[in-house]
């Protein structure tokens, strides 16, 4: 446009999370809206939660908007619900009506849909993602994702078969190559986000997980199997062919049921911390990839930086479940605020970056959000 | 007075610093970079509700890209009790907005629960051909009974067959009927798809005299009839379908499971009606005394002050207790065989002893 009496110097950029008062009562309002419109209100609800989370990302001292607004989700949704999942419920439910439950054509059907939800996937996060950009402001001016959701959606397929097929170990390049077509597409007006890099410094961290994953799995089972055994043995079959009543056996004595019992219980204890532990590890990898994700992306010639920390990112999850579970999930808000905020605290922009020069995109902004990634339940951060 | 502001035009993002002034009606700003603007105080509208330690974003109708910041306290602080609009939060226009969006969103619900819960089941339960309602009403069968045993006896069988015989007459659009005894211990009889009914070993034995048990048949038979099993699964399905549909993945399903129970359980009330009303003219047209029922459903009364038993699975059916409330009225709404009518047994006593004794 015009040019600038005085030629702009580049800045480094400063990203802060400052918060605000408010996001409690919002809470509370979008449950309380929620029963009252059996909730429908949840898309306004949302809307009004990044609003505020959006609010408190500082860079350089002023603040991002989110400009979306909530009929924007709920059209986005209203399309899903009857061009998708409405039909296919009454063809399935109709179906099974006529011909019966276990079907084979109906089984067909339900593996084609299966099929269908794996292909949009990649899809619906590519929209959705797009969808939030175009609505983030930072000094008016917003981004936008310029590729295509088809080319994305098609990759993300693929990176889930060679995932399974070679047992995860495609996961680094796989995670890479999606990496890479996203944040190439990302813009900030007209100023493009690159990513390069390689799989290769990824694949250390990965086996060290994947090995341990197996290991602990391996070593758990051996350690119950061996241990029951020794503390039982056929004890312990005796009194589990009592408690159940198998081959005539006499009645089942106390005794029996208390070491049927706490068997039971060791399983569920092993199979509760397998759970638990094998996330944990997996923490390792997710801090690593995300570190050198960071790395590898760039913008406008500033590189990025992440301080992710498995430590950081284990607490984080473990917080954030505890406070969905003792809410219930009322607490999303709060979950999506740790969230960002997490990112936020540890991201850095290493260089200096000619704000601005910056100029508004006239690329196309989507009229509807996130319909599918609402319907799929796919988070947002 | 002028404080300094910042001001981003939407196209660029160069950070304009401006001087802004406020004289009620308008904001004047301008700056080395910004030509001298105008806003209407009435046209701005504020990004976030103002906080302290955080900057005040003004957006203005005329130009909604440009945003024009103020970090002045007590600038924002006059600005802001003046026009409680740049209060943030949501406008009028926002509120009647998502007002009429949610109000739209629960009709297009209602219309769809109505279409689902009373349009729909009825059309479709009686267009449902005959092998897809045997098929259905023997699973529900199988289900129901959980293995128990069938009572079958050459004369209990006969003593039966004679008395549906008798119910049936005069009704040729009266599907087939099937009524099969088990040895269950709960006191309880079922109409479900198929026309198959399924009386309990119980019910049978608590039953002091023919004509109870061929009331309980009658209004069993009106189930049948008016093909309520169908509809209430038809309805069901509908009801589930409707809920998860539209819940989608994020909570509120134990609030609809609740409006659709509530649902279900109006229309099972109203099916219970349909069949008493369908065994008062059963009855009267087989001039089967219809104190007989009465006195079976006073029995039940009593019994049930005793024990609260029927759960909720039972609601699909064409369950003879199904629905509590109004017991006693429909007690109330069974009369005796209109005058010129003399009662004739509803078996032999030969009948009733083989019937009696069908479960051994």
């Amino acid at each position: 446009m015009s040019e600038s009496p005085n030629p702009s110097t580049p800045e480094s950029l400063r990203f802060e999370y400052v918060p605000r008062p408010g996001l409690f009562k919002l809470t509370v309002i979008n449950f309380l809206l929620g029963i009252i419109t059996l909730t429908i209100y949840r898309f306004w609800g949302k809307t009004n939660v990044r609003k505020h989370i959006w609010s408190c990302v500082h860079i350089n001292g002023e603040p991002l908007e989110y400009t979306g607004k909530g009929v924007e989700l709920f059209k986005g949704a209203l399309m899903v619900f009857g061009l998708f999942i409405l039909p296919y419920v009454l063809a399935t439910q109709g179906l099974k009506f006529v011909w019966g439950e276990g079907n084979p054509t109906i089984v067909g059907l339900q593996s084609l849909f299966a099929l269908l939800i794996y292909l949009l996937w990649g899809f619906a996060v590519y929209k959705a993602r797009k969808y939030q950009l175009s609505r983030t402001l930072w000094r008016g001016i917003r981004g936008t994702l310029v590729g295509s959701a088809t080319t994305y959606s098609l990759t993300f397929f693929g990176s889930m078969l060679a995932k399974g097929f070679s047992l995860g170990w495609a996961t680094p390049v796989m995670n890479t190559v999606l990496q890479e077509q996203i944040i190439g597409d990302m813009r900030f007006g007209d100023a493009a986000f690159k990513f390069k890099g390689r799989a290769g410094p990824l694949y250390p961290t990965y086996a060290l997980c994947w090995l341990l994953s197996v290991g602990v799995v391996i070593g758990g089972l051996v350690f119950f199997s061996v241990e029951i055994y020794n503390w039982f043995g056929p004890e312990l079959i005796a009194a589990l062919n009592r408690v159940f009543h198998l081959e005539n056996q006499p009645p089942p004595t106390d005794t029996d049921f208390w070491s049927v019992t706490s068997i039971f219980g060791a399983l569920v204890g092993a199979l509760i911390s397998f759970m638990l532990l094998i996330p944990m590890l997996w923490a390792i990898y997710t801090a690593k990839e995300m570190r050198t994700f960071a790395n590898y992306t760039r913008f406008d010639g500033a590189q990025f930086k992440l301080d992710a920390t498995t430590g950081g990112i284990i607490w984080l999850a473990v917080v954030n479940l505890m406070l969905l579970v003792f809410t219930l999930g009322l607490a999303w808000p709060f979950v999506v605020q740790r969230n960002v905020r997490f990112l936020i605290d540890r991201l850095s922009l290493e260089g200096a970056i000619d704000v601005d020069r910056i100029q508004q995109s006239m690329a196309a902004i989507p009229t509807r959000g996130e319909g599918l990634a609402d319907a799929f339940d796919i988070g947002g951060w | 007075m002028a404080v300094s502001a910042q001001y981003f035009d939407g196209q660029s993002a160069k950070n304009q610093t401006v001087s802004v002034l406020e004289d009620g009606t308008n904001l004047r700003f301008s700056g080395d970079e910004t030509p001298s603007t105008v806003w209407t105080i009435s046209g701005l509208h504020a990004v976030d509700p103002p906080s302290p330690g955080q900057p005040y974003r003004l957006t203005h109708d005329d130009k909604p890209g440009a945003r024009l910041i103020i970090r002045d306290g007590n600038f924002i602080a006059t600005l802001v009790s003046r026009s409680s609009h740049l209060k943030g939060g949501y406008s009028k226009s926002d509120l009647s907005h998502i007002f009429g969006w949610v109000l739209g969103g629960l009709a297009v619900v209602a219309a769809l629960g109505y279409i689902t819960v009373a349009l729909l089941p009825d059309r479709v339960a009686h267009m449902m051909p005959e092998s897809w309602r045997n098929r259905v009403g023997k699973q529900m069968e199988t289900s129901l009974v959980d293995n128990a045993r069938a009572c079958h006896s050459p004369a209990g069988d006969a003593a039966l067959g004679s008395m549906i015989g008798a119910l049936a007459e005069g009704t040729p659009e009266l599907p087939p009927i099937s009524v099969h005894v088990y040895d269950i211990p709960i006191l309880n009889a079922f109409a479900v798809s198929g026309g198959n009914i399924i009386l309990t070993r119980q019910l049978v034995e608590t039953a002091d005299a023919p004509d109870e048990v061929a009331g309980v048949l009658a209004h069993e038979i009106g189930h049948v009839f008016h093909r309520h099993p169908e509809a209430q699964l038809v309805r069901m399905e509908g009801v589930q379908i409707l809920a998860s549909v539209f819940t989608g993945s994020s909570g509120g399903d134990t609030l609809t499971s609740i409006a659709g129970l509530a649902a279900l359980l109006q229309y099972s009330r109203k099916a219970e009606n349909e069949a008493d009303a369908y065994a008062r003219e059963t009855l009267t047209r087989a001039s089967i005394d219809p104190i007989g029922l009465k006195h079976f459903f006073e029995k039940i009364v009593k019994l049930e002050g005793e024990s609260k038993k029927v759960s909720g699975s039972f609601a699909a059916l064409g369950n003879l207790f199904a629905t509590h409330p109004g017991t006693e009225e429909r007690i109330k709404e069974i009369t005796p065989l209109p005058a010129g009518i003399t009662a004739k047994p509803s078996l032999s006593d030969e009948q009733w002893k083989a019937l009696k004794s069908i479960c051994g």
